[in-house]
Order: C-alpha cells, then structure tokens, then sequence
C-alpha cells in the first residue's frame, strides 16, 4: 500500500528518542550539520520499517518542508535556505492524535548558527463528529493565512509570508486549550475559541495573571470560498519580552481581523486586514492596521502569474509594534513541478518608514517530503 | 451512430460505484456529501465511526476520472488538495492503492472505510452504498 503523500510507520520510542537527542542541550551545542543529519536520519531509519495500516503501535506520519531560495538585493546576489520543518502526527486512538512541528533554522544568537524550535505540539481529542478539543502549543488561529499554511512555504501563493507576520502584528502561536469545529451545517461553519498564555509567555508558562482569548468564526458558503473573522483579547504585561522588545508599560490589546479566501480552478484571491486596538494609561487607543491582497490566475495547471499588495499602518503614539508604516508589492510567478515541489520568482517593491524604496528580486525553490 | 457514441459516453459518465464497510458506512450518500467526505470535511459517520477513505492512484484513469468528478481537479490537483489539509494537520490523507481489488481488500479490512470504484463489489463485508438511491454516478 502506499501513502498519498508518504507514510512511514515505525515504533513511537525509536521516534521519541531521537527527538529527545535532537532537542537535547548536548545536540544543540554541537555542529549545525548534526541538527540536520538527525532528521535525516529519522528518515531514513524509519524507511526501512514496515510501511502500512498495521503497525502494533500507532500509526505515525513524518512530513517535512524546506526551501532554497536566491535573491539580487542592494546590488548584491544570495543563495540561502531556509527553514526545514518536520511535522509529525500520530493517531494514539480513536479519538485522541497527536501532532508536532519542529523547525530547525539559520539563528545568528546561537553558537552553531542553528536553532530547533517547538513551533507545535497539540494532543487532540475528537469529542463528537468534527468537533475537536485541542491542548498544547498551537498556530493562533487568527487569520486564514496562519491556520493554513503554517511554515509549508510550498503550499504559500507567494514566496514568503504578507509583512504582517514578520512585523509581527498577530501572535503567531499560542499554548492553551482550545475547542474547534469545522464543516458544520449546510453553511459549512467552523469555530475556534483558544485560551491560552499571552503575549510575553513562554512556552511552557504564563507570563502574567492574564490569558489571551482568540476566538474566530467562518463559513464556507459556496465551492472554494471562504469567509472568516475573528477577536484576539489580551493584555501585555510591563517589561514583557515580546520578539525579543521589551515592552515598557502595559497594554490591552484587542484584534479584530477579517479574511477572504477564494481558490478555484482558475482565479486565486486571499486578502486579509486586521485592525489591532493597543490601549496604554498614557497613549489612550493608538489604531493599527495590517492588511494583504493577493490574487493569482492559473493560466495552466502547473503556471500561476500572481500579486500581492502589502500595508502595514501604525497610530502616531503606538508603543507596543515598532512603527515602521510599510508598503510592498509583490508580481511574481509560480510554477508547479509537482504538487510538492514548486518554483516561483518575484520582484518586490517596498516602501518603508525606516529604509525607504527598496526593491528586490527572489527566486525559491520550495518542495515538502 | 451518433446514437451509439452518445449512450457509450452517458455509460462512462455514470460508471462510478461507491463502497464502504459494513460497519459505520451508510447506505445511501447524497452527492454533496460524498464530495464533502471526500474532501476531508466529515470525520465521522453517523454512528461515531471514523471516516477512513481509500482511493485508487490519481496517475491511473480511474483515479483520474474520480478527481474530476468528486475535487474537480486533476490528478496533480488532488494531490496538492490533500498535501495542503494533511499538512496542516486538519485530516489524515487518503490511503492510496495501486490497483481496486486492494482497494476492496482494505475497504473490507476497515470500518468506516469508504472508496469509489467503477465495478460493482463481492467482496465480503464490503457493500455498495446508494448515491443519492443510484447504484452508479
């Protein structure tokens, strides 16, 4: 039998320990090459398990992304590469899975010049039809961007994420317990509520007394459209560290974030705008504004032409984001060598506060395995 | 003879069976439905059994035709679909098999399990399910 995508079935403790290793103070102090050689080696080792539905323990998937990426910026070319995740879920019963991420990438603080992080680890439990509970660390389930492409740069319309999220605008992740559904009703409904720690926690505690609440609604009213919106609630702690700023003075933070999502056959089109509301004792209100238009036309199978505006806006007294107002554009191409395994080139235009014009060309290659 | 071209090709238009275990499956799936579990979008039957899909190869005609009829995609388009959701973590993707008899074997092997083929099925503990009271689609 074969997998769709591909399927190794192995014994869970061979997998726990090498992720142990892998995570482990001594790996990480060691060579940059031995955080790669040990996916590798989980790969490979398990290949030659029994592949199939009758595994004696649970069945456990391995996927992974990377991408290779050259660009020509300020006069100067570079060839790079960039994350490589391996993503993990395992069925443990009927009704409770398991699903973790973990990504290893360029990280100029460490002494290997590599990082590991945990980017998730949720038990899920299946509680009555596609109704779900989930525990553990997860994708804030913010916009459609976030709850869908997670770091599959092969299945990103462009090259890399809208500005928003290396502005860090949304909270990316977040640890709680959350309760989802999806595909309800002939209106085709899904909801998330997550509770979880805040902005400043880490991962394995809360920062402060306070939670962060996200809640979002969407449906899905006809083939391929989808419409979304959500609220993120949270308040952020005096002296937090956030993205590594420290944030002098406390602030409430509210989100409210709309999504459209449209991709047929031919015509693509994801445009996502989200309004963040940061309350301090001395600015009062300061109003920001994020938002993203992409649209793309499958003029074959395998070749999509595409753009993509970018705008980020931020209040005159805004203390929490770094006030850098931002415009990009984005034209581009994509070509699919397979569904896995796909190529794009873009020119982006970029206006920002703290650089000014700037333009750069980029070509990626991008494939999941 | 224009006759005959167009019944032979209303036959291949209907030609599609679906099957599904004996336990958790039922017996009759609107068509909206079957594209919906097809899709990824139910988990779980009516009576709380899990849905478990098996498809034959995309790359083979039969794979190809169901893309067309149950994702309105082709082959490549269907792979990209399921890439996308299993991904993210939203559905285990379908299991996929070289040829339908192992396909029925796993049907049968399976609750819950549903497939579509374009023969009818002896298979034991293997049945037909009704598309919308059609025994083809």
């Amino acid at each position: 039998m074969d997998e769709f995508i591909f399927l190794f079935s192995f014994k869970k403790l061979y997998l726990v320990e090498l992720l142990i290793l892998i995570n482990s103070p001594v790996v990480r102090r060691q060579k940059a090459w031995i955080s790669f050689i040990l996916p590798v080696l989980i790969v490979l080792g398990t290949g030659g398990a029994s592949i199939g539905q009758n595994s004696i323990l649970q069945n456990t998937h391995i996927r992974g992304f990377i991408e290779v990426d050259a660009s020509y910026q300020d006069k100067k070319v570079s060839f790079g590469f960039g994350e490589q995740d391996l993503f993990i879920t395992s069925q443990l019963t009927d009704r409770f899975s398991f699903l973790g991420e973990a990504v290893f990438k360029y990280d100029s603080t460490s002494a290997t010049e590599f990082g590991v992080s945990i980017e998730r680890a949720i038990v899920k439990y299946n509680y009555y039809g596609n109704n779900n509970l989930l525990l553990g660390k997860q994708h804030t389930p913010i916009n459609f961007w976030n709850d869908t492409y997670h770091h599959g740069r092969v299945f990103y319309p462009t090259i890399e994420r809208p500005l928003l999220f290396p502005a860090d605008f949304i909270p990316l992740h977040t640890t709680g317990i959350a309760a989802e559904g999806h595909d309800l009703g002939n209106l085709r409904f899904g909801y998330n509520l997550l509770i979880g720690n805040g902005l400043g926690s880490s991962d394995i505690a809360n920062n402060d007394e306070r939670v962060s609440v996200t809640a979002a609604v969407h449906i899905k009213p006809v083939e391929n459209l989808k419409l979304g919106v959500s609220y993120y609630n949270d308040a952020i702690s005096p002296g937090a560290d956030v993205y590594d700023k420290i944030i002098p003075v406390k602030v409430h933070q509210q989100l409210f974030t709309g999504s459209i999502s449209y991709f047929g056959r031919k015509f693509e089109l994801l445009t996502e705008g989200t309004l963040a509301l940061d309350k301090t004792d001395s600015t009062g209100t300061q109003h920001n504004w994020a938002s993203y238009l992409y649209a793309g036309y499958r003029v074959t199978d395998k070749f999509v032409p595409y753009f993509r505006i970018d705008n980020l806006q931020y209040g005159s007294g805004e203390v929490y984001y770094t006030k850098n107002n931002t415009q990009s554009i984005i034209l581009g191409m994509r070509y699919y060598v397979d569904p896995l395994l796909v190529l794009k080139l873009e020119y982006q235009h970029l206006n920002t506060d703290f650089q000014g014009k700037t333009y750069a060309v980029t070509f990626q290659v991008a494939l999941g395995f | 003879m224009v006759m005959l071209c167009s019944i032979s090709l209303m036959a291949q238009d209907n030609n599609l069976v679906v099957i599904g275990n004996q336990s958790g499956t039922p017996a009759d799936i609107k068509m909206n439905e079957l594209k919906a579990v097809f899709r990824g979008e139910r988990q779980r039957w009516g009576d709380g059994t899990k849905v478990v899909i098996a498809m034959i190869k995309t790359t083979t005609p039969l794979g190809n035709e169901i893309s067309e009829k149950i994702y309105s995609m082709n082959g490549d388009g269907v792979r990209g679909f399921w890439a996308g959701i299993s991904f993210a973590g939203k559905f285990d993707p379908p299991n996929v098999f070289n040829t339908e008899s192992e396909v029925e074997t796993f049907v049968s092997q399976n609750p819950g399990a549903i497939a579509i083929l374009d023969r009818t099925t002896t298979t034991p503990d293997v049945k037909t399910i009704l598309v919308s009271g059609k025994k083809t689609f």
